[in-house]
């Protein structure tokens, strides 16, 4: 798919409200201010990005269903720790094959650090041996900002009724060593099994650690 | 000063090591070769040329980046990362944390990193065994990683090392000195300030009790948190500096839970001077409002025990005894008869007692709500009312020596008390003993009212109250207990010598308290109070020897005397309010331990130097304090021990009003005078050490042990 044209159906298939909304809330806020619309214990927002198949998704059609949302720019050493380690593909083998649905965002501008095409993010799922449910492409970083995507990895958690439980990082070791990964407590691990058992998420907010989310 | 490089950043390629391993070499070649990973050099840097062993030495891990790119603080901000040191160090050696200096505030699109840019030079404290070899020279090794960011960032990490000669001697400055005390004088210093926040869900109000700063000069203020999550860190901060300190508002950080601890950071203030502007940053501990600032937690049955037993003790304070005193010599006179007259006295004692405590702590709670930085005993660094209440203790000593029959209305303390119940006599006579007593804070009292100041209003007034309580409860019990009475020696022409003898505290309390003023307005201000005390004697000779004259010269002589009482009282405010009102200097010719003024910052400095710092919260109306002068701290064996362990002695006079000192108190979750604190010296630029508050009756050798132990 050609880049011009990904841009111009985006605009289209996102339709108004979203981006009129969250342009405004950018607007609002020019020097940034982390506090985004998306809150923890609060609604996730709702929106709609279009999928490297070019169809739009948006977050709302998966109600009734967990959903885990992935900041990633595959360039970035702390992305890389998680892929290259295979602790990221493991964790979302292990989410989707109990029915939770994962979306990976790339908000990277055109030109900057982790930006793709849809067809460059479809051959890193492929090359990497990634299994999210799909990956959406956020190039105006309009998804980004609305929840306060500082990082990647950073990783949220919704609900099965669509509220928000965990915003933060992965994992507690906030490094790009990759023997790091073995024996840290998975923070997304530990959600997803709290929201499985029915139990308030124990740490719904972290820190997260990462590469700054490379927005236009 | 060889630092071989080891690992290379997983980016590179042979191609660029090639031009690199040249590099290297011919670094080698040319002598001492820092590691050169790609965007970022790293060496080992020493403070000192050699080692001595059993002492500690700086080294510094000192950063070259690359234009355009950053490393981090220990707070990396919204993204990135600290570096690390893994030291490997021979056996027996110590690494004392790394030491961060002052960080840049480097905004990335929507977040906000803390780093470094060009050079840095990261601190530790390196300690050598006693046990080390002398002769043969010591390589201390570690392994050093962090990462470096531009809009991309790079993880990066090198072994480096050091070799130094062991020598049995006070080593000399090495290669290292100049940029390891460039970047000690960045380090943040302990601030000599309280600091405080509060949070709502979209804000976060951080107070800095910095009083006296010029508003003018300083041209930013910035707060950096150690800590992620209290603070939004890309949000702009709107700082404001006011009479009472400094005040930064910045929108709230994503964890909730962090409002609820203390929050760490650094205090950035960039002042402007005439040679340009000059940063300083202060690391501070801001305490969420509400919290007990310091001091051991108190249950609120805890601080209202405290206060009863402190309003009990109040009762043998010098400037309390005489008025009680007399008070149980009217119910000697009178064990016998009236059995509810008694109780109602104690009772109408104890109210007056209890309610003019809840004026005086209302108005002291009600002021601090306006924001005034007062405590205990604050009424009396009014010089007004000192003078009043001389006036009023001088009165009262004139009718004890019996040179002065004063309706019941005023004291209740004649010796008539049978014929005319005067219970508006016994409330005032409590009045009276509340105020007298205000000067005299009791052991235990100090914590109790520091307590009472940081609850809310009602809980506070209510441990204030427990103090009253405490003042009034042995005349009340002796009132409403014939039985206790008759315990009471029997009446007679003794009780007449007694009183005549109990004048002379109250005289001497007169005297003291026109020392007071001599101290807080100078030598006109005594002319002044003298002439009133001197009106006061004259209304008393006139109302005294016009008893017994005919009805007309006695209401002339009655005028005159209300005259001269008044005209007593108008030399009140005089006292005060002249440009004779001179602030309280340091007492000359203080005999032992030589004082200096207190500041915030001269804690600061000091404690910077390495030195033990005591500090004497005191005030010239403050009884306690001058007797603990007087036992301890003149004492030539405490001046001893002082210059033994080369403690700096400061003094804060809070004879007069002072925000600045009343910050410092409140930080010590006190109220009022004495406070003495001793600060340890600092192991190091950034270590702070708890300070350690001393009891409130001090004798030589409480004084002598904590400063030997610190």
């Amino acid at each position: 798919m050609q880049e011009p044209l990904s841009r111009r159906r985006f605009v289209n298939l996102t339709g108004g409200s979203v981006l009129v909304a969250a342009a405004a809330t950018v607007l609002a806020r020019p020097r940034s201010s982390l506090a985004a619309a998306a809150k923890v214990g609060e609604p996730a927002p709702d929106f709609t990005a279009p999928a490297t198949s070019g169809t739009p998704v948006s977050l709302g059609s998966y109600k009734g269903k967990v959903v885990v949302l992935e900041w990633t720019n595959h360039q970035c050493p702390y992305v890389r720790k998680h892929y290259e380690s295979g602790n990221m593909q493991a964790l979302q083998r292990e989410a989707t094959s109990q029915g939770v649905v994962w979306l990976t965002l790339i908000s990277s501008a055109k030109g900057e650090q982790g930006y793709v095409t849809a067809a460059q993010a479809d051959e890193l799922t492929r090359s990497r041996n990634a299994a999210p449910t799909v990956v959406l492409l956020d190039e105006p970083g309009t998804v980004g900002h609305m929840y306060g995507a500082t990082n990647t990895p950073h990783m949220y958690v919704v609900d099965r009724t669509g509220v928000l439980v965990y915003a933060g990082a992965i994992d507690d070791r906030p490094t790009t060593r990759r023997a790091d990964v073995e024996g840290a407590n998975n923070y997304v691990r530990a959600a997803l099994a709290a929201v499985a058992a029915n139990q308030p998420v124990k740490t719904p907010i972290t820190r997260a650690y990462g590469c700054t989310v490379k927005y236009s | 000063m060889a630092i071989r490089r080891l690992a290379a950043a997983p980016r590179m390629t042979l191609l660029a090591a090639l031009p690199l391993a040249v590099a290297v070499f011919i670094g080698l070649l040319a002598g001492p070769a820092n590691a050169a990973a790609p965007r970022v050099s790293v060496s080992l840097i020493s403070e000192t040329a050699s080692i001595e062993p059993g002492a500690s030495l700086w080294v510094g891990l000192r950063q070259r980046i690359e234009p355009g790119w950053h490393t981090y603080w220990l707070n990396p901000g919204d993204s990135g990362e600290s570096p690390t040191i893994d030291w490997k160090l021979p056996p027996g050696w110590q690494a004392g944390p790394i030491v961060w200096p002052l960080p840049e505030r480097l905004p990335v699109g929507p977040v906000m990193s803390y780093g470094y840019t060009g050079e840095v030079v990261l601190l530790t404290q390196l300690t050598a065994p006693a046990s080390q070899p002398v002769g043969a020279p010591v390589t201390l090794r570690g392994h050093a990683s962090w990462l470096v960011c531009e809009k991309t960032c790079i993880p990066e990490e090198a072994d480096v090392a050091l070799t130094l000669p062991a020598i049995a001697a006070k080593p000399a400055d090495g290669p290292g000195a100049a940029a390891i005390e460039r970047a000690r004088r960045t380090v943040p210093s302990p601030s000599p300030w309280p600091a405080s926040f509060e949070a709502t869900p979209e804000t976060v109000t951080l107070r800095v009790a910095a009083p006296g700063l010029r508003a003018d000069r300083i041209a930013e203020v910035w707060f950096l948190p150690l800590r992620w999550g209290l603070i939004d860190h890309a949000a702009p901060q709107e700082a404001t500096i006011g009479e009472r300190g400094i005040t930064v508002r910045v929108a709230r950080g994503l964890l909730p839970e962090a409002a609820g601890a203390p929050a760490d950071g650094v205090l950035v203030l960039r002042e402007r001077l005439d040679q340009g502007p000059v940063s300083q940053a202060f690391a501070i501990r801001a305490i969420p409002s509400g919290v007990r600032v310091a001091g051991p937690g108190l249950s609120l049955l805890a601080a209202l025990g405290l206060a009863l037993a402190g309003g009990l003790i109040l009762n043998l304070m010098p400037c309390v005894l005489p008025v009680l005193s007399v008070k149980v010599l009217a119910l000697v006179g009178h064990a016998s008869d009236a059995r509810l007259v008694m109780p109602r006295h104690g009772l109408a004692y104890t109210a007056g007692v209890l309610v003019s405590f809840a004026v005086l702590a209302s108005a002291l709670i009600g002021l601090r709500a306006g924001g005034a930085q007062i405590g205990w005993g604050f009424q009396l660094q009014s010089p007004t009312v000192v003078t009043l209440l001389a006036y009023v203790l001088f009165a009262l000593a004139l009718s004890l020596s019996g040179l002065l029959v004063i309706g019941a209305a005023l004291a209740g303390l004649g010796h008539d008390l049978a014929s005319r119940p005067g219970y508006t006599g016994s409330f005032f006579t409590g009045a009276l003993a509340t105020v007298a007593a205000t000067p005299c804070t009791a052991p235990f009292m100090g914590v109790a009212t520091g307590y009472a100041l940081t609850q809310p209003p009602l809980t506070g007034l209510l441990v204030f109250e427990a103090v009253g309580l405490g003042l009034a409860l042995p005349y009340l019990l002796l009132s409403l207990m014939p039985a206790w009475r008759r315990l009471l020696p029997r009446p007679g022409p003794w009780m007449v010598r007694l009183s005549q003898v109990l004048a002379f505290p109250l005289y001497a309390s007169v005297a003291w308290l026109v020392w007071v003023v001599s101290r807080q307005a100078g030598p006109d201000g005594v002319a002044f109070v003298l002439a009133g005390l001197l009106l006061i004697a004259f209304a008393a000779w006139l109302h005294h020897g016009a008893r017994a004259a005919a009805p007309g010269r006695r209401r002339l002589a009655s005028g005159v005397a209300l005259a001269s009482v008044a005209a007593a009282i108008a030399l009140g405010p005089l006292v005060a309010s002249g440009p004779w009102a001179a602030p309280s200097r340091p007492e000359p010719g203080a005999t032992g331990t030589r004082s200096e003024p207190w500041s915030p910052r001269r804690v600061a400095e000091l404690q910077a130097q390495g030195k033990p710092v005591f500090v004497n919260f005191t005030a010239a109306w403050c009884i306690t304090c001058l007797v603990n002068e007087r036992v301890a701290l003149r004492s030539p064996a405490v001046a001893e021990a002082f210059a033994r362990k080369g403690v700096v002695y400061l003094k804060a006079d809070w004879t007069t009003q002072s925000p600045e000192i009343a910050a410092a108190l409140g930080s010590f979750g006190r109220s009022g005078v004495p406070l003495y604190v001793v600060y340890p010296p600092r192991g190091g630029p950034a270590v702070a050490v708890e300070p350690r508050v001393l009891p409130q009756i001090l004798s030589e050798s409480i004084l002598i042990e904590a400063v030997d132990k610190s």
